[in-house]
């Protein structure tokens, strides 16, 4: 909203300069986005609020600084040339829906001459920043820039059988609007008619058979109150938004319309205009002022500061509220219809706290009667998860939770996807079903710029609708590691990132996070090459899965170099409860290191093999490595050698030879009988 | 001389090349097989020969074999003296070289300040809570007090998924979903992602970062919100920062306050200044007391308890602390800008 200096002074006698008068407005909230010359008059930007109708006109802002600065508002008036005729006489206006427009005057101003307006009409215009039109046009965008009051004008022999008629839009109607669009209007659209057909969009657009033109004589001026959801349904769904409109649907004072049809009637007046005697003024239920208790101590109680009685009574008052007090410190206070903001006891509170100023309530620090614990489980195991990830040189990304739905089919994730009603765009047209595709964008991204490696996560939620209809979201890490982990440096050779690489932290994420050891299964998956590629569950619950990009994924994306990658459903991760810590006493006692090489038919795995190892049942076992594995060379073919080292110990005293001797005897019968091992 | 004396001589020759280019206990004892090993060495081969020659030969030649072997005895025990002496390491001909380095990962940027943030009110008492992304119109707008078709909706540009459910456009509507399940006192933070229906530009983007803060307890006033955010700011951008508070309206708070920071590129010195546009301030937060209508929908009589409610663009205040100037660098992820995060 633009505010003139000059225009302010005919409601204020201001004496401070314009410069100071900057520092005001910013104290009371209507913040000064810029400030310009125009004319030689200085024009502020202000930011208003949506609850502030009232000051969408200067009188509104005029009685903010006055209230402010403590001075009177000046009140002007405004004299009119009369006719002979009553206003009634000459027009019939009829209201059919009072509940989408409670208030309807206007009047006549005939003879008009239409023509360029006044200088300081037109400076005041330009002030607005907007073009100067005609003085009929120009008067009618003074009254709305002063009042905040919209008004239209009509071309008063245009109007069939002189005749207003507020109605809603008949099924089939059209209007030609003033800006040249034909509008289809339908029931829920309230309308100004004239005896056949819509004249005016009420409260948005006039239309353009009835505008005021060079050979208008006779004007019909229309100052009228409507209802604020009706003109933002009909604005939004036509995609119209006037300077009328804007107004109308934060709410317009109902008690200022008669003020505006006089205002632009008495401006005809002096463009040799002669008004209609008598306002018509259709306004069948009056509404009652507000009345909205007020307590001193809640003041103190609320913001933290005992307010003189003196200063809470003066700033009301010249707000325009009337405060009746009940008993000592307590009050009603009647609220002036232009006022739509105020409305509880809170509301009062703030206007006493923006006009005593924020910077004069104390800062204090906030009590507490009780602490909470800081955060939950699962946030401290998210940050410690991303703390392991950095350790192996992971960094971390954040992707839109948007994707693009044909290239999400690439990847099937078999997840049902959540579409977005008004995306911004197509390629952000659903929600993500899975945190790999971004990471997989920002591999490309990084190898166009010169990354030799591209090592990262992200953890976010994926969403999808579950089969019973619900929207779902879950927590997820997803991970990629492709090309150099580690460059060439001068004392060692470059090295490429390896499925061992990826492998290894995820497995390190586990044991870290204090979870069970998963269970890594070779499964095929729809983001992996077939054979490359394991489900990774624990106790048989699937919780994420790792391997090979598809070569076709990869080039879906112009993505050349390999990539591995992996995802973890968090959500399932963290709702299981980690094993819970306590020490483990250091041992004392030497322990015994016995090593064991066998073969086996390579389709037993290696996590076969290392159930089967961790399933045994065999006294005075610490743990177990796997320090080598190897095939063909002098094995049979389909034959896989594995040699395995096992730590033996006793916790209170030396384990004796033999017992180590039985101990794998032991493991050897036992691997025998389940896996068919050869000793070699 | 004999041949055998002359084969002495050659072996001397020998041992004394071999024992000069001896360096280590390992080439040590292969000097010592080569020489006197009781089978092989030469010593012992020379002996064997000694024994095939006339009694004068055996004499002369004896007593140099002998003095030989000797010879050999006694430097060998010199050198194996020298051997196990410990001798000074050597690490490498440049010790200037650069060092070996293990990379660590640098967290994005917004995790950072998130965490920087967290760790400011964790300390404060505050627990940090999570919610929905997905959301329903009434923990968005109905609860808060935004009423149905009011403009007050522009400034929260909404993406629908249908017309029951859209994406949060802030972190407000946790403030319901807590007080639901929780009763005073409230003491929590609540960081997350939120979208907008923005056209992409350098300060808006269709998802970025909020952190919202929400006290509830009996008393808590306006100088409670002050005292509490002008801490935290300071911690966040230092002591000496110029901080004030402003009127503005919020639905779900009354009075509603903006809080701005003294620009830190050009601290108000800069007419043309990119980052404030010459004003000298920039805008960090949204706060106020709660409305009592929020309350009301909430169960919670607003005669007995009061609180405070902040609402914080994290990828913005970010932008300010850093001084990037475009805040899609955020979801680029270009590894050359998240890296230099690791800095911490």
């Amino acid at each position: 909203m633009n505010i003139s200096y000059d225009w302010l002074k005919e409601y204020l006698d201001l004496t401070v300069l314009p410069e100071e008068l900057a520092k005001y407005f910013d104290q009371i909230g209507l913040m000064i986005e810029s400030i310009k010359k125009v004319n030689g008059d200085t024009v502020y930007e202000i930011e208003t609020y949506a609850n502030r109708p009232d000051t969408l006109g200067h009188l509104g802002v005029a009685r903010e600084l006055a209230t402010l600065l403590g001075l009177p508002l000046k009140t002007p008036s405004w004299p009119l040339n009369e006719l002979d005729q009553a206003t009634f006489d000459l027009v019939d206006i009829q209201v059919l829906d009072s509940q989408l427009c409670p208030r309807y005057c206007g009047l006549v101003v005939k003879s008009v001459m239409v023509g360029p307006s006044p200088e300081w009409l037109k400076r005041r215009i330009e002030a607005c920043g907007l073009r100067p039109i005609n003085n009929v046009v120009d008067i009618s965008n003074y009254v709305c820039f002063s009042l905040g009051q919209p008004l239209h004008t009509f071309d008063f022999g245009r109007l069939r059988e002189a005749r207003i008629i507020v109605r809603r839009a008949r099924k089939g109607e059209t209007l030609l609007t003033l800006d040249g669009q034909l509008v289809e209007l339908t029931p829920d659209m309230l309308v100004i008619a004239d005896e056949s057909k819509p004249v005016a969009l009420a409260g948005i657009i006039g239309g353009e058979e009835s505008a005021i033109t060079e050979k208008t004589t006779d004007v019909f001026i229309e100052s009228a109150n409507f209802d604020p959801v009706s003109i933002r349904l009909t604005a939004k769904k036509l995609g119209l938004t006037t300077d009328a409109s804007y107004r109308f649907e934060r709410g317009v004072d109902i008690n200022t319309a008669p003020l505006g049809a006089m205002m632009a009637a008495s401006l005809l007046s002096r463009c040799g205009g002669k008004a209609s005697r008598g306002l018509i003024d259709v306004y069948p239920s009056q509404r009652k002022p507000k009345s909205v208790p007020l307590r001193l101590k809640r003041i103190a109680e609320l913001l933290g500061i005992e307010i003189p009685e003196e200063f809470v009574v003066r700033t009301l008052t010249a707000l325009g509220l009337k405060l009746n007090e009940q008993k000592p410190g307590v009050w009603v206070a009647e609220i002036p219809s232009f006022r739509v903001d105020l409305e509880r006891e809170a509301d009062l509170i703030e206007e006493i706290a923006r006009f005593f100023g924020y910077d004069h309530i104390p800062s204090e620090v906030t009590p507490a009667r009780s602490f909470e614990l800081p955060a939950s489980q699962e946030q401290d195991c998210l940050w410690f998860l991303k703390e392991i990830l950095f350790h192996y040189g992971f960094d971390e990304v954040i992707n839109f939770s948007f994707a693009d739905q044909q290239k999400e089919t690439i990847w099937q994730t078999g997840y049902q996807p959540i579409k977005l009603q008004n995306p911004i765009s197509s390629r952000a047209s659903i929600l993500r079903t899975s945190i790999l595709p971004g990471l997989v964008e920002n591999a490309v991204w990084n190898y166009n710029r010169e990354a030799e490696g591209v090592h990262i996560f992200e953890t976010g939620k994926i969403y999808f609708w579950e089969e019973d209809g619900k929207q779902r979201e879950e927590w997820h890490l997803g991970l990629i590691t492709s090309g150099l982990k580690e460059g060439k440096a001068w004392n060692q050779p470059s090295r490429e990132t390896d499925y061992f690489f990826l492998k290894g932290a995820i497995e390190d994420l586990f044991s870290y996070l204090g979870y069970d050891v998963p269970s890594f299964e070779p499964e095929d998956h729809s983001f992996f090459q077939s054979g490359q590629s394991v489900k990774i569950s624990i106790k048989n619950e699937p919780i994420g899965y790792l391997g090979l990009l598809k070569p076709e994924t990869r080039k879906a994306y112009e993505l050349e170099k390999l990539a591995y990658g992996g995802e973890l459903n968090l959500t399932a991760l963290f709702g299981r409860q980690p094993r819970a810590f306590t020490f483990t006493a250091v041992p004392r006692y030497p322990g015994t290191v016995r090593d064991l090489s066998f073969q086996v038919e390579a389709q037993i795995n290696f996590q076969d093999i290392y159930s089967q190892l961790r399933k045994l049942n065999v006294p005075f076992l610490e743990r177990f490595e796997i320090y080598d594995r190897f095939e063909g060379g002098s094995l049979a073919p389909g034959q896989v050698s594995y040699s395995v080292r096992f730590f033996f110990r006793h916790e209170s005293r030396t384990l004796l030879t033999e017992e180590v001797d039985r101990a794998m005897l032991n493991i050897i019968s036992q691997l025998k009988s389940t896996l068919k091992i050869q000793l070699r | 001389m004999s041949s055998l004396q002359e084969k002495i001589e050659q072996y001397r020759q020998l041992f004394n090349d071999l024992a000069a280019k001896t360096k280590n206990i390992k080439e040590l004892e292969e000097l010592k097989q080569a020489f006197l090993s009781r089978k092989k060495g030469y010593i012992t081969l020379l002996f064997d020969e000694l024994k095939q020659l006339s009694p004068e030969e055996k004499k002369s030649a004896g007593v140099v074999l002998n003095d030989f072997k000797m010879e050999v005895q006694q430097t060998l025990t010199e050198l194996e003296q020298k051997c196990l002496k410990p001798k000074a390491e050597k690490i490498s001909p440049d010790l200037t070289l650069p060092g070996r380095k293990i990379y660590w990962g640098a967290p994005h940027p917004i995790t950072l300040f998130q965490r920087k943030i967290e760790k400011i009110f964790i300390s404060m008492g505050f627990a940090v809570e999570e919610g929905p992304e997905i959301e329903t119109d009434y923990y968005n707008f109905e609860a808060l007090n935004f009423p149905p078709y009011h403009p007050a909706r522009d400034s929260w540009d909404t993406l629908y998924i249908n017309d029951r459910l859209l994406l949060r456009t802030h972190t407000s509507p946790v403030q319901i979903r807590v007080m639901e399940k929780k009763k005073p006192p409230i003491r929590i933070i609540i960081p997350g992602k939120v979208y907008r229906r923005e056209t992409p530009d350098p300060t808006h983007l269709p998802m970025f970062h909020q952190v919202e803060g929400l006290v509830v307890d009996r008393g808590i006033t306006f100088a409670h919100l002050k005292g509490t955010l002008e801490y935290f700011i300071r911690a966040l951008f230092g002591e000496k920062i110029k901080i004030r508070f402003r009127p503005s309206f919020f639905p779900f708070t009354e009075p509603s306050a903006e809080v701005d920071i003294e620009c830190i590129a050009c601290h108000g010195q800069d007419a043309q200044c990119r980052v404030c546009g010459g004003t000298g301030w920039k805008e960090i937060l949204g706060a106020g007391l709660v409305d009592p209508q929020v309350f009301k929908n909430v169960n919670i009589d607003p005669e007995k308890y009061s609180g405070w409610a902040f609402g914080l663009g994290i990828d913005r205040t970010a932008m300010l602390a850093y001084e990037i100037p475009e805040m899609r660098y955020f979801y680029e992820n270009d590894l050359r800008f998240l890296r230099q995060f690791n800095r911490r």
